[in-house]
């Protein structure tokens, strides 16, 4: 299975400057815990104390909102998984 | 009708072939909300102001502090406590006397939204918080009025443009508003490079012209100075745009 992860600039930054990684999982929730596995900064970045995705982050999957299924959008091989994050200030 | 003195002021702009004189005159006639006069709105209300858009209302509930003067260029030291539609307005004016610019020092809220929107041409997002982001972008789907979203952190900052029923909104993309209004880092070219960014989105969508950021996100790293883009795709189940929203439930 190949799933890519795109992260936002900020996530990037802390992925030592990567903007896509490979990650394995049959659900959005499993690629996500592959990728905060090898980078838990990230981890503490979108996910909040009970592991809940932050408000500010969004999960899109093959550009489209996964919305109310964050954590749990059946994932197949060649999708792309987006880590969104939303920039408040202004 | 453009004045002796429009042909003039902006000769090097009606220069521009897809622009020219007809592109001048519908920015003349146009109305620009700026909504909230920080790091963004300041810049985006300059750049609105020398482009000659006919009509800017500028809203904002804030007054300047001292802390804001590293990126809210409008705002002088003179200015602190002042409020910032006030103070921005009058050099907005010294800066260009041929156009309306209308300072609203008031708060936007769920039930003044539209209120202070309805018959805009366009609304440039220039706030600091989630809560009044989510606020104005309903605001903009229910009037039908194309919603320029900008924002920023640190060094990274977002565009994107709303057209109301043809692009996804800010809820596909974040169904659940964000908590909280926080102190964020930020440097003061961060929000002008954006709000430069959703001032060119503002004068091709009005004069008509180019190709808009609808229904993709640009990103900008101002670490590795990358502009990259996302795709967005319309959430059919939006509570605030998608297909099952009646009309009285906006």
């Amino acid at each position: 299975m190949s799933i890519k992860v795109r992260l936002n600039p900020m996530l990037q930054k802390l992925a030592g400057g990567q903007e896509v990684i490979e990650v394995t999982g049959t659900t959005t929730g499993e690629c996500l815990e592959d990728l905060e596995s090898r980078f838990p900064v990230i981890k503490q970045m979108i996910r909040d104390n009970r592991g809940q995705l932050r408000r500010y982050c969004s999960v899109l999957v093959n550009s489209e909102s996964t919305h109310p299924k964050e954590l749990t959008t059946p994932v197949k091989d060649g999708d792309q998984i987006d880590i969104v994050v939303f920039f408040g200030g202004g | 009708m453009l004045t002796k003195n429009d042909l003039t002021r902006y000769e090097r702009q009606i220069l521009y072939p897809d622009f020219g004189e007809e592109g001048q005159k519908r920015l003349k006639q146009s109305h620009v909300v700026v909504a909230g006069l920080g790091g963004l709105g300041c810049s985006a209300s300059l750049y609105l102001t020398c482009a000659g858009v006919g009509h800017v209302t500028l809203i904002d509930c804030d007054r300047v502090e001292l802390s804001n003067l590293n990126r809210q260029t409008l705002h002088f030291e003179e200015d602190i406590g002042e409020g910032k539609p006030i103070s921005a307005a009058r050099k907005l004016t010294e800066l260009n006397s041929s156009i309306e610019v209308t300072p609203v020092f008031k708060k936007i809220t769920e039930s003044n939204a539209r209120e202070i929107i309805k018959g805009a041409d366009l609304v440039i997002d220039g706030m600091d918080n989630f809560k009044t982001r989510f606020i104005l972008n309903k605001a903009c789907i229910a009037e039908g009025i194309p919603f320029i979203h900008g924002g920023v952190h640190g060094l990274f900052g977002e565009v994107t443009t709303i057209l109301p029923g043809k692009t996804p909104c800010l809820a596909c993309i974040f169904p659940e508003v964000p908590h909280g209004k926080v102190t964020f880092p930020v440097f003061g070219v961060t929000p002008a490079l954006i709000a430069i960014l959703q001032v060119t989105e503002a004068i091709k969508l009005l004069a008509g012209f180019g190709s808009l950021l609808t229904g993709k996100m640009l990103y900008f790293n101002g670490e590795t100075m990358d502009f990259t883009f996302r795709n967005l795709v319309k959430n059919q189940n939006c509570k605030v745009c998608g297909q099952k929203m009646s009309k009285n439930e906006h």
